[in-house]
């Protein structure tokens, strides 16, 4: 195990060697820069203005330098050097006594070359995926690799799991936008999310358009800060497909005290999800369903405590309630029209300690639990299920992070719902803050005995996969939530 | 549902901010350098809080909500600027929901903007070079001058916001400015024989600490900023540095010292641990301790 680490390091140090011409640029433009830096510091540094002879300008351009500064520098003109304090005076825009400090006190920002744009920050995120499956998982979130496979045949193949397109600004003093667009396994665009956020009202901030709901931990999360190559089982189970996303608002109350304590309110408007295939695992949505004028209410309550500057301690509280759209089964659709009521509990435990040079150790553990409940209708009993993932990221070295989930459905399981297990183990290296390769395993196991599991007539009804992903982000993409 | 509304809104309007329990100005810093300037500057009239401590790498600080809920209550932030924070700072002062300091407010202070910045790259930027600042090196709160002139300008600042304390922060600067200037001829005397030395740095974080010293760097440890090195660049920078004869190392507190104890030991150049911010060892408590301390470390290498 130690040798093929060894290997691997070997192989991404050979591919970090081949970016070396680039290096050679990166040094050269450094060179530039300490020439145009000496130079900058010549009029500070009360040099002479009278041009160097010809000849000693030749000279500096080949040790790399400016003439002027050089001159400076190799204490050519030493009695017209300011003192610090004099030095100070002068930044600090008092009148200097030495003629040897410029009045200009002010640096020259006006100088400096950036450039100004007012358009958005634009980041492209690919994500790119390998695998094999002995059959296609029985719930898959748009934006897991999807192999097209059916439930009854082997499955291997690349995909690109998604691409994501984002446009960040701030508005004006008021608000700002985020616009996320995404194409998932390669099926069309898709608006992730496109929102405005208020920044200006006290406590309260207004989030509207279509955004990842804060309903748990994970669903507000993009994919390209997933630990994992697939998302947890419950997002698709419960939250949707593409999880909960939908058009809405969100009033946020950061209350008055001196510990972080949210308290959220949410109103979507969900349209009902498309009819899966004939043949696919049946899967009851929780939402969508009713009339036009039946919204989906989320409210979630979320702490954070710091237990010391090492640990931090995030959970949540969340619950969410809207109408079910129900479930073709033959000629009838079951639970059509009943109300869902989803409750969620997550809990996020990090151990980092902020000097790194102490170790790059650090230790993650999220656990999410949702409990769904069916109400009755005038022909049906309700139901109630429930499932939950707990995971655990460790980080083992500056670049090198392992993870550990167990997924569990069918806690309490349900007619719908049977009991299933899924354990992922991966592995993930970042190259750089831009770019991550991970390699991933897991497997499901199904309760073979339920009923839905039999209707099915699974040639593998546990399921063994494993994955390669790799991701690259290029363009300015802001920073991450805890 | 109306009257629960009502409730909810009059409760925000009649609990108190917890921090509006006295007049003074809530300043939040980036980094302990920054809070240690501004208490100067604001004497009694300031409260000060900074995000991230001296022992911490300012590039990698946790967006906590912790650090959002300090922001909330700030009148004003005080950032390094130039991208050193882009990776923790801009979502949290969102999260923060704070009107005061969302960037070009009045209570938003870029520190960047009273230096004259170093290192801004003149030809195309790409990341092939690795993690590096397209808008210039933002470790620039070292050098004295530079110190003067972010006091001043968060000074400015504050007279911005407090027209009527305007007397009272002009005082807090000028004893600042007497203070440093005291401090001054025993810099000079020890900074003069640190001129030409020839020394090699982890990151390319000390360009404006060298460009006061005069020191000439050779060469980093770090092949492209934020990257670690990758295996034959340590043996090409050992090379470099025994043509050169570099001989001092020096490296924040912060990074792994792995490598450079490798590159240090196999080159003869004298590795020192340095630090680069008020807070990074307990003894460093103030500006002037750091500016000491990092004098007092190089002098100890050139003997």
């Amino acid at each position: 195990m130690g040798a093929r680490i060894r290997s691997l390091i070997k192989i991404f140090a050979a591919a970090t060697l081949a970016g070396w011409p680039f290096a050679a640029s990166a040094q050269r433009n450094s060179a530039i820069d300490a020439g145009r830096a000496v130079r900058a510091a010549a009029p500070d540094a009360g040099v002479p203005s009278a041009e160097s002879p010809l000849s000693e300008q030749l000279e500096a351009a080949a040790r790399g330098q400016a003439a002027p500064a050089s001159a400076a520098a190799d204490g050519g003109t030493p009695s017209t050097e300011p003192s610090l304090s004099e030095q100070l005076d002068a930044a600090a825009g008092k009148p200097v006594p030495s003629a040897g400090v410029p009045a200009a006190a002010s640096p020259q920002i006006a100088s400096r070359g950036s450039f100004q744009s007012l358009n958005p920050d634009i980041a492209v995120i690919a994500t790119g995926a390998a695998g094999f499956s002995q059959r296609a998982p029985l719930l898959l979130a748009g934006d897991d690799p999807d192999l097209k496979g059916s439930l009854t045949e082997h499955s291997a193949g690349i995909t690109l799991q998604e691409l994501e397109l984002a446009f960040q600004s701030i508005v004006d003093p008021y608000f700002r936008a985020d616009v996320f667009l995404t194409i998932p396994n390669l099926n069309g665009l898709e608006v992730e999310e496109a929102f405005l956020t208020t920044t200006s009202l006290p406590a309260l901030q207004v989030k509207a358009g279509v955004f990842r709901s804060a309903f748990g931990r994970q669903n507000g999360m993009h994919l390209h800060v997933q630990d994992f190559v697939e998302r947890p089982l419950i997002n698709a189970a419960y939250l949707g497909t593409d999880g909960l996303r939908p058009p809405g608002a969100q009033l946020s109350w950061l209350l008055p005290f001196p510990f972080f304590l949210q308290l959220m309110g949410e109103v979507f408007s969900i349209t009902a999800p498309d009819v899966p295939p004939p043949g696919s695992y049946p899967h009851l949505p929780s939402f969508g369903g009713g009339q036009r004028t039946d919204l989906t209410y989320a409210g979630e309550l979320k702490l954070f405590l710091p237990p010391s500057e090492s640990v931090s301690i995030f959970g949540g509280l969340n619950v969410a309630t809207g109408v079910s759209p129900g479930l073709v089964q033959g000629d009838a659709t079951i639970h059509q029209g009943a109300r869902t009521i989803l409750y969620g509990v997550d809990l996020y435990v990090k151990y980092k300690p902020p000097n790194q040079a102490v170790t790059y150790f650090s230790l993650a553990w999220t656990t999410e639990y949702f409990l769904r409940r069916i109400g009755s209708t005038a022909t049906e009993d309700g139901l109630t299920d429930g499932g939950l993932y707990t995971q655990l990221v460790m980080q083992i070295a500056r670049r090198w992070f392992v993870g550990l989930r167990q997924d569990l459905l069918g806690v309490p399981s349900s007619d719908l719902q049977p009991l299933t297990s899924r354990t992922t183990l991966d592995l993930t290296f970042y190259p750089s803050e831009f770019s991550k390769l991970r390699g991933s395993v897991q497997y499901d196991a199904v309760d073979s005995q339920a009923a839905i599991i039999q209707q099915l007539a699974l040639p593998h009804v546990n399921n063994f996969a494993a994955y390669i992903q790799f991701e690259v982000a290029i363009g300015a993409h802001g920073a991450h939530k805890f | 549902m109306r009257r629960i509304f009502v409730l909810l809104v009059f409760s925000l309007v009649l609990i108190p901010r917890w921090a509006s329990a006295d007049d003074r100005l809530n300043v939040v810093t980036t980094i302990e350098t920054l809070a240690d300037l501004s208490q100067r500057v604001g004497g009694e009239k300031v409260t000060v809080q900074s995000l991230s401590h001296g022992y911490q790498d300012p590039h990698y600080v946790e967006a906590k909500p912790s650090l959002a809920v300090a922001l909330h209550r700030a009148d004003v932030v005080v950032r390094v600027g130039l991208d050193l924070e882009i990776g923790w700072l801009p979502i949290l002062v969102t999260e923060s929901r704070n009107g005061n300091i969302q960037p070009g407010q009045l209570g938003d202070i870029d520190a960047s903007t009273f230096i004259e910045v170093l290192d801004i790259p003149t030809t195309q930027v790409t990341r092939a070079m690795g993690d590096i600042h397209p808008r210039g090196n933002p470790h620039f709160w070292i050098p004295p001058v530079n110190a003067v002139r972010i006091a001043k300008g968060i000074s400015e600042r504050l007279k911005q916001l407090r027209p009527g304390d305007k007397a009272y922060f002009d005082g807090q600067f000028d004893k600042f400015l007497a203070d440093i200037k005291r401090k001054a001829s025993q810099w000079d005397g020890e900074a003069k024989p640190l001129a030409g030395l020839k020394i090699v740095t982890y990151h390319k974080s000390w360009s404006y600490v060298s460009r006061w010293l005069k020191l000439q760097e050779d060469g980093y440890v770090e092949i492209k900023p934020g990257i670690p090195p990758s295996p034959d660049h340590p043996l090409r920078l050992i090379s470099l540095m025994k043509a050169e004869k570099v001989s001092a190392l020096l490296m924040e507190d912060y990074y792994n010292r792995g490598i450079a104890e490798e590159v240090a030991s196999q080159t003869g150049a004298k590795l020192i641990p340095m630090a680069s911010d008020v807070g990074a060892r307990t003894e460093i408590r103030t500006y002037f301790d750091l500016v000491d301390a990092i004098l007092r470390n190089l002098n100890g290498a050139h003997r």
